[in-house]
């Protein structure tokens, strides 16, 4: 996934102003920064929520890019989507569907996918994640730490070139969080291309690949996880660091 | 000097006047008498040249009759089916309304002496071919007024029979085929039927009974005077010249009045309601029924239709928009009875004939969409924006995103508010009443117009009623509940993940 020179305006306000990095497939990139600094917004960028008005993103042959028509950007951020899955920082799973058919609505009515051969499909991802035996259970039985599986695995099942994930710790306690993390981490070992958005550095210390620190949506520094948190360039990322860890 | 003369003049001047306007108060007596003028040709109705005043062959003889009684006459506009009830209430002292003397109202009221003799005329389509009489009639829906001597005739001879208001509405039911046949009193036959080409008499007249005049119990004083009244304009000819102008004499009067002159007292067989207890119940269950029908065939239209409505009106083109606003405002802001009134007789004319029923059970509907669609509205806007956009994430489009993630958790939210306008609905079906459904509230008006018993069949009406709201209430407020806790539940959880 490739993004260059991103602007994003929204109420007024300059929200991104110019982002650009290149997430080769199979790395994982990191991108931190304190509240506000327009992380949340550059990830719902990516998954096409949110029109951008300068730049390109361009995930394999999908470019989603400023100045299409309002109907070529939603045809292409459609495309884009089915590339690259998101995980909400607040989930929102389907409260009305089981967990099984939260995970097996986008298979069958967007992809085609018959039933069984999504439900095969959940049925595995579940058991990877180790929830295999609340498939019939409905999301708000469930604690926190299973729901954000259940929307992983939701997001999984697309399987999307690229996978999103928005604050993934927010919600858990420091042993859920450590789970979770370990579940990246089995993704990272099978090649999945990954960005997530986290204020926690700890939590992306040997995760990811790449690291990226945002401040008033600009790209302060991006480089190299472990350059970036041994030896900062700038100063501000310096006292970013200083103050999370 | 002269001024203090005129000052005493002009006392004595306001005194005479002052003490002649009582004096004519006191001398001048009221006839106050009650009929129901809507649709009341040729008894007593609305002069169709002079809107604000009624004519018709009562109105003159009771102003005969008045001045015999040296009182003036003062009519006063009533309802037909509550015209005992209202007699008795005191709101006028007598009734001339071609009223038949009925052993139910004997008990009730007095009678004066008969000054008419009327019969019964079954009418049909002109291009009728089966019914040639009454006994035709089995099996076929028949149309008359409400408790009449041809109602009690029909119930006699168990032939269904739909009961009208107004015997216009009848020969128009007729003649757009809701009804097989209309049976009615010869005068108004006269006046709403004979003229009509598209309708013909069915046999000749048949049937004898009388119209007499309704007073009070205890009025006998009063019932004196009426009957010497009726004797006189008889014996002077003043009756038979009204007649004769309204085209009503016939045969029949003539025998009545010479035996009348003849100081016979005129005999006359006086029909009964036949009404019995099982009877009723069974047409008040059916009319059950028919509230339970119309009730659950309008909350599926308003609900299918409510939910269009609401798309239309937040997610269509502005021309769709505008148009369902339209909609939703007029179905709001005009009544239901107005409503159903436009269906029943409005639509007929550009072709559109649908029976009683249905457009009862079609207008309840368009008119309950207009309220269900704001409620879906308020639902679509109470599902969060993230579920949207997560079903957008996940690939979806607007289409599959609103029909299979949105519009399921509308539908829950949105249960307990439809539930309780279902409630209302329910009630609502009364308005069926104003185009003769024989429903719940038509079934309690004309039951108890024919036999007096408000109080016990109001109970039992109300009984069928709550036997069926009370439920879906509980329903609702059970749902409303979950509801709640649902909320509840899913803030906690929002809570702890922020």
């Amino acid at each position: 996934m490739r993004v260059e020179g991103l602007r994003k305006k929204a109420g007024g306000r300059q929200i991104l102003r110019g982002i650009s990095f290149e997430v080769p497939s199979g790395a994982t990139l990191g991108i931190i920064g304190a509240s506000g600094s327009g992380k949340t917004t550059l990830l719902r960028c990516l998954n096409g929520l949110e029109r951008i008005d300068d730049g390109f993103i361009e995930c394999g042959e999908v470019r989603l890019e400023a100045g299409l028509s309002e109907e070529e950007y939603r045809r292409r951020a459609k495309l884009l989507r089915r590339r690259v899955g998101l995980v909400f920082q607040h989930l929102h799973l389907f409260p009305h569907l089981t967990v099984m058919e939260n995970i097996v609505e986008a298979p069958i009515h967007v992809l085609g996918m018959k039933r069984e051969e999504a439900e095969r499909a959940a049925r595995e991802l579940l058991e990877e994640v180790e929830l295999q035996g609340l498939a019939d259970r409905y999301p708000e039985s469930l604690s926190g730490g299973e729901q954000q599986r259940v929307a992983i695995v939701r997001a999984l099942i697309m399987r999307p070139n690229v996978l999103l994930f928005d604050e993934p710790t927010s919600a858990l306690d420091p042993r859920r969080s450590a789970s979770v993390r370990a579940l990246l981490r089995r993704f990272v070992a099978q090649g999945h291309t990954m960005i997530i958005v986290s204020h926690a550095i700890r939590f992306l210390e040997d995760l990811a690949d790449q690291l990226l620190y945002m401040e008033s949506g600009e790209v302060i520094e991006y480089d190299r996880a472990t350059e970036l948190l041994q030896d900062p360039k700038d100063s501000r990322t310096r006292d970013f660091l200083r103050q999370a860890i | 000097m002269s001024g203090e003369l005129s000052g005493r003049r002009a006392l004595v001047l306001f005194l005479c006047i002052a003490f002649s306007v009582a004096g004519c108060a006191q001398e001048e007596r009221v006839l106050r008498w009650g009929a129901d003028p809507s649709g009341g040709a040729p008894y007593v109705f609305t002069d169709p040249a002079h809107p604000d005043r009624y004519i018709g062959y009562e109105k003159e003889m009771v102003e005969a009759l008045a001045a015999r009684m040296g009182r003036r006459a003062v009519m006063v506009a009533t309802d037909w089916e509550g015209i005992v009830p209202a007699l008795e209430r005191g709101e006028f002292d007598i009734i001339v309304n071609g009223l038949e003397p009925t052993a139910d109202r004997a008990a009730r009221i007095l009678f004066s002496k008969p000054y008419y003799v009327f019969q019964l005329q079954l009418t049909v389509r002109r291009d009728e071919r089966v019914i040639n009489s009454l006994e035709d009639c089995r099996n076929r829906l028949v149309g008359t007024l409400g408790n009449t001597a041809a109602s009690r005739l029909l119930a006699q001879k168990g032939i269904r029979f739909r009961s009208y208001a107004e015997p216009g509405t009848a020969y128009r039911d007729l003649e757009l085929g809701r009804v097989d046949a209309v049976l009615m009193d010869v005068p108004m036959e006269i006046y709403y039927a004979r003229g009509n080409p598209r309708l013909r008499p069915a046999g000749p007249p048949f049937y004898r009974g009388v119209y007499v005049i309704g007073l009070r119990k205890g009025d006998e004083a009063l019932k004196a005077e009426v009957d010497a009244a009726i004797e006189a304009i008889m014996r002077d000819g003043t009756l038979e010249r009204i007649l004769r102008k309204w085209d009503l004499w016939d045969d029949a009067q003539a025998e009545l009045q010479a035996a009348v002159k003849r100081g016979e007292e005129p005999r006359y067989e006086m029909t009964a309601a036949t009404f019995n207890w099982t009877d009723a119940l069974a047409r008040l269950a059916r009319a059950a029924l028919i509230t339970v029908l119309l009730a659950f065939g309008a909350m599926f239209i308003a609900l299918s239709l409510g939910l269009s409505l609401a798309v239309g009106q937040s997610k269509g083109p502005s021309w769709l928009q505008a148009v369902c606003t339209v909609y939703i405002e007029f179905f709001r802001g005009t009544p239901v009875l107005v409503q159903l009134l436009f269906l029943y007789f409005g639509l007929p004319q550009i072709g559109i004939a649908l029976p009683g029923w249905l457009t009862a059970l079609v207008g309840l509907g368009l008119n309950y969409a207009a309220y269900e669609s704001q409620v879906y509205r308020a639902a679509f806007e109470a599902v969060p924006r993230g579920q949207w956009e997560a079903a957008y994430s996940l690939g979806m489009g607007p289409a599959l995103a609103f029909r299979r993630i949105i519009l399921p958790q509308a539908f829950r939210i949105a249960l307990p508010p439809v539930t309780n306008d279902f409630v209302s609905l329910f009630k609502d079906t009364s308005v069926a009443y104003a185009i003769s459904v024989w429903e719940l509230a038509t079934a309690y008006r004309e039951l108890a117009n024919a036999t007096g018993e408000f109080l016990l069949l109001g109970a039992i009406v109300s009984a069928f009623y709550l036997a069926m709201s009370l439920p879906l209430a509980h329903i609702a407020r059970r749902l409303e509940r979950r509801q709640q806790r649902r909320q509840a539940l899913q803030a906690l959880v929002v809570e702890a993940a922020t």
